[in-house]
């Protein structure tokens, strides 16, 4: 039972660090909060296994959204993750065209065995229909690993896309987030003895789940 | 500013000392049921010549051990002492011991082979660089005592068996290595790490297990053969490449297979595999 929760572990870090839940879509009214938790649920092999990370966000204007978060999933095997960033709106929904949000910011990863650090900025960029209290989105959004020297035997790539597509029912003070992901398309994701279901050989992908309350 | 600091201070004290480790070591139950029966025709053995060990490792586990051929052959003849992959014990490789009693003909090398800690019947876990490294030298401290010396030893290690006989090769082993065969190895942890996230993140955020066998290959004196398949799903070839290429000793062969996977033995059949590690021996 250990490994089998050690592997999703690991297997929620390719999540993780491929990128995170989209925390906010459609930024917040000014002066909202919204606390929220993320289940993701990366596929290894034929398993999957809840491993959550907590996020808070506030309206810091009607058009941006502050936020910041952890991963627990992280904290799991030894490794400090945390999240912050900005969502700010671009073009505002106008019947069926989509709104368009884009946000920027950052990932920090420590280790807690030898203090190693790694910082990844990360940008992205989403479109979204709202009707009521319906959001449905499609989002990119993009890691940049300006350390990717470091990676051995010259084999780190600049840039960790991502692609999602999600529904998220904002009601009230209640929000339900569904998501399901494209993780790094470029890359061939590989984990020991084990299978990460893939896109043409590449990449993983798995669905996410949220809960927030709004206050 | 306060806040954040409050947070990240608040997530070290929170933070897990689980290691990823103890999820890719796929130790389990062993029968050691090692008898002709299941071995192919060409692979008998003198069962008279099949003896189980268990050995003491470290101050308080208990490893097993295969040992085939006569142990009077330890003291005169080649040893081989295979190091095997992530199987749940070395029952897996069985049919391994008996190609390798028939290498030339009938018991013509010795052979040993053993279970790490958490696998098979041995006790406790394995954890890491310690444990694996404990555990190599039980079973090297048995043929010492039996007169193995270093030119006749032999060590070929499978897949997770790199991982022990990386360091050993670089000078960890009490019996010098002067001829090891690596057989579909890894490469470093870090890269376990990176090609599971796609970033540069070090293995350090996942487990304590640091091994690197680019650096092994690079302090080991000796002579090398590495053999891998170039559709490697377990150990993928161009990161192993890179470590094994890094080999400065006194010879180095290399054995690449086009298309055969991590099971490189059973695709590239028993002929040519016996046969290319042997003109190794033989070197």
């Amino acid at each position: 039972m250990l490994r089998k929760i050690l592997l999703g572990a690991l297997g929620t870090l390719i999540i993780a660090t491929g990128c995170t839940p989209t925390k906010v879509v459609v930024p917040l009214e000014e002066g909202q909060w919204q606390i929220g938790v993320t289940q993701g649920r990366p596929q290894i092999n034929e398993g999957y296994l809840p491993v959550i990370g907590a996020y808070a966000a506030k309206g810091v204007s009607a058009t941006k959204t502050n936020y910041g978060g952890i991963q627990f999933s992280s904290l799991l095997l030894g490794a400090v993750q945390l999240e912050g960033g900005q969502i700010r709106s671009w073009i505002p929904q106008d019947g069926l065209m989509p709104g368009v949000s884009w946000g920027f910011g950052g990932q920090a990863f420590m280790s807690t065995r030898d203090y190693a650090f790694r910082f990844y900025p990360e940008a992205g960029i989403n479109a979204y229909w709202q009707k009521g209290p319906h959001i449905v989105n499609a989002s990119a959004n993009t890691w940049v690993d300006p350390t990717w020297f470091l990676a051995d035997f010259g084999r780190g790539q600049i840039l960790a896309p991502s692609f999602s597509a999600g529904y998220r029912l904002r009601y009230k003070w209640f929000e339900a987030q569904l998501e399901y992901k494209i993780l790094n398309p470029t890359r061939e994701i590989h984990i020991p003895q084990a299978y990460v279901p893939n896109t043409s050989g590449l990449g993983g992908k798995g669905f996410f789940y949220g809960i927030a309350i709004n206050f | 500013m306060k806040k954040f600091l409050f947070i990240a201070l608040a997530a070290i004290a929170l933070s897990s000392c689980a290691d990823v480790s103890g999820a890719l070591f796929a130790g389990g139950d062993g029968t050691y049921d090692f008898k002709n029966t299941y071995l192919d025709p060409e692979f008998q053995v003198d069962e008279s010549k099949i003896h189980l060990l268990d050995l003491e490792s470290g101050t308080q586990d208990t490893i097993y051990a295969l040992y085939v051929g006569d142990f009077a052959q330890i003291a005169t003849d080649t040893i081989i002492v295979f190091l095997h992959g992530n199987t749940p014990s070395m029952d897996s490789y069985w049919q391994t011991a008996g190609l390798f009693a028939n290498l030339v003909n009938n018991h013509h090398y010795g052979f040993i082979m053993y279970d790490y800690r958490g696998f098979g019947w041995s006790t406790g876990r394995s954890t890491g660089a310690e444990s694996m490294a404990a555990d190599y030298d039980a079973v090297l401290s048995f043929l010492q005592s039996q007169g193995l010396t270093s030119e006749r030893m032999v060590v070929v290690a499978n897949s997770l068996g790199s991982l022990p006989a990386g360091p050993a090769a670089a000078g960890g082993s009490r019996i010098p290595v002067q001829k090891l065969v690596m057989e579909v190895p890894q490469s470093t942890a870090n890269v376990i790490m990176q090609n599971a996230t796609g970033l540069s993140l070090p293995a350090s955020m996942i487990t304590s297990y640091k091994f690197d066998l680019g650096q092994n290959m690079e302090d080991y004196t000796g002579e090398l053969l590495w053999m891998h398949g170039t559709e490697d799903a377990v150990a993928p070839i161009e990161t192993a490449e890179a470590a094994m290429q890094k080999h400065q000793g006194t010879y180095y062969q290399e054995a690449v297979y086009d298309g055969a996977g991590h099971g490189l033995r059973w695709d590239i059949g028993d002929e040519e595999w016996s046969k290319v590690v042997l003109d190794f021996i033989r070197h």
